[in-house]
């Protein structure tokens, strides 16, 4: 089943069209990662989800349920961290998860036992500070920690790693990978080596509409494209390479590139034994988020 | 239930660490203390300048002070303290409107409308107490100094003027929900008693509006009867539930 379903959304604001029929579904227990550039429209939607927006069209189910606007009770499967999370800032860490915990009708026995862990996992377990003295990375890890309270069945998390240096992001990435068993996972993102580190599905979102969707492992191998790159050991090789290889394009002081249909990988193989080229490499191209992802943009 | 409880415990903890509560408590003792204390050194006062006053003609003679002139002096300082409490509560939505605070506990499933119950809940505590706790010390003040009996229909017209500040507080919790800056709210409020005080100019409207119950003086020097008030109470009481009766839905549609 499909933990969120998202038909024909659309979204404007003045004359501006954000969302022009977005769709999208994410699967039970996927990482999810959906992946726009700036003004996109990603924040648009998680917003429309969590009800915080009203939509001008189309209709979302989370867990099966209807989103409504306002009174928005999809929202107890939902765990959210924004881009940017507010806490109060005259409360600590433990009494903000008690606050949050409480609010969600946990028990107060479950709040502490909970709230313990989860500090423990985000890296808070010894502040005794006010929110008020914490660092984004901080506020981030928090707001991590608020949104798995009570155990939602959808985390979504707006950007959150955009804001963090390099060892912030890791621990952020890493935390998701760990709740993967407990929940489905949504978030939105343009740094596209983490979709890659941790994302099992994912959606680009371009001008109002989901033009990709599907599992990260298909859409490779879908968008894979027969392209080889090879590195001989001088430029005069290479040079004799493609004197009769009028396919083979030049990338590099030693490098080339090709594709199967101009040159078979054998008959080059082949030219290459007998004539005694010495190649450092020859590699078959992966097809990277990034040369999809521009892909995308630009179509 | 234990949502709004939670929530409420979160508003408790706010003014009590933002020391918005100390601020308040501190004003109105200051007030209670204040209106005994005028009234008692008012001949003082009137001694020291008798000099300057016989030279522009007026002759002060032995000026007598009664427990009358400290509940004047109440009600004179009540607006004050309303004004102050209105101006450091009025934030008490906007503020979370603005740093976005509200959206992380919405989205944890806290219902709307709890959100405006408690803080109307807050307000209203608040004014209670601090206007009750003024109260008491200048009742206590008059009773060592003076004799409260010569003051006519004392409870009821500090009960008046108190009904007159939750129908202030309830046009702050409607216009929290309607402005997303303090600035609106404070506008809102004090456009909405000044178009009441400007309509009580005309003599015939004056028994219908909610600011007749800001006049305690005409109660307490027997002047007019506790029963023409009786219409400007229903009128406030129900004004203060509309406004609060409108504030729900127009928070539950609110952009955050």
């Amino acid at each position: 089943m499909d933990m969120l379903a998202i038909a024909n959304l659309q979204k404007r604001f003045g004359d501006k069209s954000v969302l022009k029929g977005l769709d999208l579904s994410v699967p039970e227990h996927s990482v999810f990662g959906f992946i726009g550039k700036n003004g996109a429209g990603k924040t648009t939607t998680m917003k429309t989800i969590l009800g915080l927006l009203k939509a001008d069209g189309g209709e979302i189910l989370v867990s099966g349920e209807k989103v409504v606007y306002g009174q928005t009770a999809t929202n107890r499967h939902i765990g959210y961290l924004p881009d940017v999370p507010e806490f109060y800032p005259f409360m600590t860490a433990p009494e903000y998860l008690s606050f949050c915990g409480e609010i969600t009708g946990m028990s107060r026995i479950e709040i502490k036992s909970r709230s313990n862990e989860l500090l423990k996992l985000v890296g808070l377990g010894n502040e005794k500070h006010r929110i008020k003295g914490f660092s984004r990375g901080m506020k981030q890890r928090l707001g991590i920690a608020q949104a798995l309270l009570n155990r939602p069945k959808l985390l979504i998390c707006d950007e959150p790693t955009s804001a963090l240096d390099p060892v912030g992001r890791k621990e952020i990435l890493d935390i998701l990978m760990a709740v993967r068993e407990q929940t489905t996972v949504l978030f939105s993102t343009h740094i596209l080596s983490d979709v890659e580190r941790i994302c099992t599905d994912v959606a680009f979102l371009n001008d109002g509409v989901v033009n990709i969707q599907g599992k990260l492992s298909d859409i490779k191998s879908q968008y894979r494209t027969e392209e080889y790159v090879l590195e001989t050991g001088n430029e005069e090789e290479l040079k004799l390479l493609m004197n009769v290889f009028a396919g083979l394009k030049k990338s590099g002081m030693n490098t080339a590139s090709f594709r199967e249909n101009d040159h078979t990988l054998f008959d080059i193989l082949r030219f290459v034994t007998d004539n005694r080229i010495r190649l450092l490499k020859i590699e078959r191209v992966e097809p990277t988020l990034e040369t999809l992802f521009m892909e995308v943009v630009e179509k | 239930m234990k949502s709004l409880l939670a929530f409420m415990k979160k508003e408790w903890m706010e003014q009590v660490r933002s020391g918005r509560l100390l601020i308040l408590v501190i004003i109105f003792i200051l007030l209670g203390i204040m209106n005994p204390a005028v009234a008692k050194l008012t001949p003082w006062l009137l001694e020291m300048m008798a000099d300057s006053l016989e030279a522009s003609g007026m002759t002060v003679t032995a000026v007598t002070v009664s427990a009358l002139d400290s509940w004047v002096q109440f009600f004179k300082n009540a607006p004050m303290g309303l004004i102050a409490f209105i101006l450091l509560e009025s934030s008490i939505f906007t503020k979370e409107y603005q740093s976005g605070t509200l959206v992380l506990a919405l989205t944890k499933g806290l219902d709307r409308h709890k959100v405006v119950i408690s803080k109307a809940i807050i307000l209203t505590l608040f004014w209670t107490v601090c206007y009750w706790f003024c109260f008491t010390i200048t009742f206590g003040y008059n009773t060592y100094f003076w004799d409260n009996s010569i003051a006519q229909n004392l409870f009821f017209s500090v009960i008046c003027w108190w009904l007159f500040g939750l129908l202030v507080v309830a046009l702050t919790v409607l216009f929290s929900t309607l402005s997303n800056s303090n600035t609106g709210v404070l506008a809102g409020t004090g456009c909405t008693v000044l178009v009441s005080y400007l309509i009580g100019l005309i003599p015939k409207a004056k028994e219908y509006l909610p600011t007749l119950l800001m006049d305690g003086n005409s109660l307490i020097y027997g002047t007019v009867e506790a029963r023409s008030y009786v219409t400007a109470i229903y009128i406030t009481v129900l004004l203060s539930v509309v406004c609060l009766a409108i504030s729900f839905p127009v928070f539950n549609k609110k952009y955050l």
